[in-house]
């Protein structure tokens, strides 16, 4: 049996489903279609692999929806995901309009030939005319990430019209953007490490009451720097949906989450966030940004030396040093290896150690072939694989050892997106 | 040196909204010279004699509801402010429903221009977007190069043809050809032109009226129906009429035969003029 999708939408959900695709766009040039029983999820990666977005519709979001894994005969009886990648660049133009589809378009069709390693997508227009797109996917196994966002210890629901409009206002020239907030406000502001260096740029800022937000809970006061690109992306998606974000956040380096929970979709975006904090005393080396570059990663070392290094183009989701468990002595090699290297995401480092073993990993994305990455990477994504209690004993180990009690997968413990 | 300005109304916000960006689409940098009844836009520096030149004024009476200043000492009370336009654009282009949008001179790590926009949000809150805007504050040795541009004379002068009218057309024309020749002549008529090695094509206005002429600018004795002309960049052309929304009480054009075109809006106590040299 062939892994397979087949589903149908009329075309107010084709508007919707259109939107997904282009706020996934501003993530990066790569969607993965990934159905399952739970639906249909659409996934994408930034190549820095600082931004993850991935939209799960729902079976009843479509008019039908069919789905099946491939089964390989061996003598495992492994089953297999359809793994479809699609370059944006293909997809995106197909939903382009999404208002005029939802005006034009009576019905859509998506099924996919696996064969032929082949999307086809179908729209019945008015007037009898039906459009046919083909479009060739690579296999690929999608990425996922593992962020657990209710034990955050902040979390903001807001009216997605409410933020829109607060970031229309903030129009600034800089791509990272700071949300301050302490439990009786929300700031939102300029990056202060880049306005530093840049000496002819607009700081801007912004307040937002508690009383605006559906919900409010602020644990620990905190500073948090992200991409202004992938919030803006997101936003225009909520607009379709009329559903209220959950933004979930914690420290500085912790992964920040905006999630959208309406009945027939769920939508998450994860970013990586700055791991360094203003307020604390700086080395010298640490964030110094360029005007052209995009977000600095701050690599963490051990507590002790609490030192941070810049590299060029080395974006990572990073984590506070706190837990030092999850970093041993690999990582002042990979710091070192950091430094030299311009952007460890396309090579492959000398370093050897990794206690995550190749299997958990899809053995095209060569990103993972760098340790230290996948020290990283690991942490918060796996490749989805349908047999996942033998996938997450592999390659969450890292992530296993970090928390407090043996919980797989299937405890709930972790939510996967 | 002291500066602190507030437009309250949506309509002057408006306005502001619309000088700023004709301030940002013609000089890059621009220096802002508050003066106890007015501000001045000007394009920075000393500009070269070919070089095209911006010029707007505002009265404090014009936009402002609230307007305080205390220039460099008593006798010059005056602040020159270089900064980059679009700042001032990007800060303030978005501030089209704002309840306000007050401007303030502030010393945060380095000297700025603050704008802050309050918006009425859909829930009642009100909500205040601050933005600092780095400036330079200009010393007096170089306040001589910043003054009003003197009038030149000129050949000819004539209103302008409703804006809006005017702007297609010039937009539908600089698709061909990079140069746009201007004529205009005593008789109310003006001509619009552009070529290519295939194509010509030019737009006739009539009876546009002809402002009264002062005996000093112009030469008397001219014949009414001779065409005045100036070959002028249609980049910069086009670039003024974007984004002039609001109808002006005054438009006028001017042309020193092939040497300056000089375009002069006036709306209520709001002056732009821009020069643009002969190509």
């Amino acid at each position: 049996m062939v892994a397979m999708l087949k589903c149908g939408m009329s075309g107010s959900q084709v508007k919707v489903f259109g939107k997904a695709i282009q706020a996934l766009s501003r993530v990066s040039d790569e969607l993965w279609l990934d159905p399952s029983e739970k639906g249909l999820a659409l996934r994408s990666v930034n190549s820095s692999r600082s931004a993850y977005g991935c939209i799960l519709f729902s079976p009843v979001f479509f008019q039908h929806y069919q789905w099946s894994a491939s089964v390989k005969i061996n003598d495992k009886d492994t089953t297999f995901n359809l793994n479809c990648k699609l370059g944006m660049k293909s997809i995106l133009p197909i939903f382009r309009c999404p208002n005029s589809l939802e005006r034009n378009v009576e019905k859509c069709k998506i099924f996919t030939r696996s064969e032929k390693c082949k999307v086809v997508i179908q729209f019945f227009c008015r007037y009898g005319i039906k459009r046919t797109h083909n479009i060739c996917f690579q296999e690929s196994q999608p990425l996922q990430v593992i962020f657990e966002k209710n034990m955050c210890s902040n979390t903001l629901m807001i009216q997605p019209r409410l933020l829109a409009e607060a970031v229309v206002l903030f129009t600034s020239n800089q791509e990272e953007v700071t949300l301050a907030v302490t439990p009786l406000n929300f700031c939102l502001k300029s990056s202060s490490e880049e306005s530093m260096d840049l000496t002819n740029s607009v700081y801007s800022e912004m307040f937002v009451g508690p009383d605006e937000f559906d919900y409010f809970q602020i644990g620990v006061d905190t500073e948090i720097t992200f991409c202004f690109k992938e919030l803006k992306g997101m936003l225009t998606f909520s607009e379709a949906t009329h559903a209220p974000i959950s933004i979930h956040f914690d420290f500085p380096g912790k992964p920040l989450a905006l999630s959208i929970d309406d009945m027939l979709l769920e939508a998450n975006f994860i970013l990586a966030t700055l791991a360094d904090e203003p307020s604390r005393a700086s080395s010298p080396q640490s964030l110094c940004l360029s005007q052209k570059q995009k977000r600095s990663d701050v690599m963490q070392s051990n507590s002790k030396a609490d030192e941070k290094v810049t590299s060029q183009a080395l974006e990572c989701l990073s984590r506070k040093a706190a837990p030092k468990r999850l970093y041993p002595e690999e990582t002042s090699t990979n710091i070192s290896v950091a430094a030299n290297h311009g952007s460890p995401v396309m090579k492959r480092t000398a370093g050897d150690i990794s206690k995550v073993p190749e299997s958990g990993v899809s053995d095209t994305e060569e990103v993972f072939r760098s340790p230290y990455l996948r020290k990283f990477s690991c942490m918060f994504f796996g490749a989805v694989s349908s047999d996942q209690q033998e996938h997450f004993n592999h390659s969450l180990d890292s992530l296993t050892r970090a928390s407090d009690s043996d919980e797989d997968m299937n405890n709930g413990s972790f939510s996967t997106f | 040196m002291k500066f602190r300005a507030k437009i309250s109304s949506k309509g002057f916000i408006e306005v502001f909204i619309q000088l700023s960006g004709t301030v940002a689409k013609l000089a890059k940098v621009c220096v802002l010279r508050v003066c106890p009844d007015k501000l001045c836009f000007s394009s920075a520096g000393s500009t070269p004699v070919r070089a095209d030149r911006l010029w707007c004024e505002v009265g404090r009476g014009a936009l402002f509801r609230q307007f305080h200043m205390e220039g460099v000492s008593e006798e010059l009370n005056e602040i020159y402010l270089e900064l980059t336009s679009e700042h001032l654009f990007r800060a303030v282009k978005n501030a089209r429903n704002a309840a306000s949008l007050k401007l303030q001179l502030t010393k945060k790590r380095r000297p700025c221009l603050t704008v802050a926009v309050e918006l009425a949000s859909c829930t009642g809150h009100t909500r205040v977007v601050v933005h600092d805007l780095p400036v330079r504050v200009l010393p007096r040795i170089l306040w001589k190069d910043c003054l009003k541009p003197r009038v030149r004379a000129c050949d000819v002068s004539v209103y302008l043809p409703a804006l809006k009218t005017l702007k297609s057309i010039v937009e539908k024309m600089a698709n061909m050809g990079d140069y746009m020749l201007v004529e205009a002549n005593r008789n109310g008529q003006m001509n619009l032109s552009i070529e290519t090695d295939t194509v010509s094509i030019k737009s006739y206005f009539k009876n546009l009226g002809n402002p009264p002429e002062s005996t000093l600018a112009t030469p008397q004795n001219r014949d009414q129906e001779r065409m005045v002309q100036v070959w002028v960049d249609k980049r910069k052309l086009l670039q003024f009429f974007e984004g002039q929304q609001i109808n002006p009480t005054m438009a006028v054009c001017n042309i020193l035969s092939n040497t300056l075109l000089h375009l002069v809006l006036v709306h209520e106590d709001v002056s732009i003029q821009y020069s643009i040299p002969a190509s």
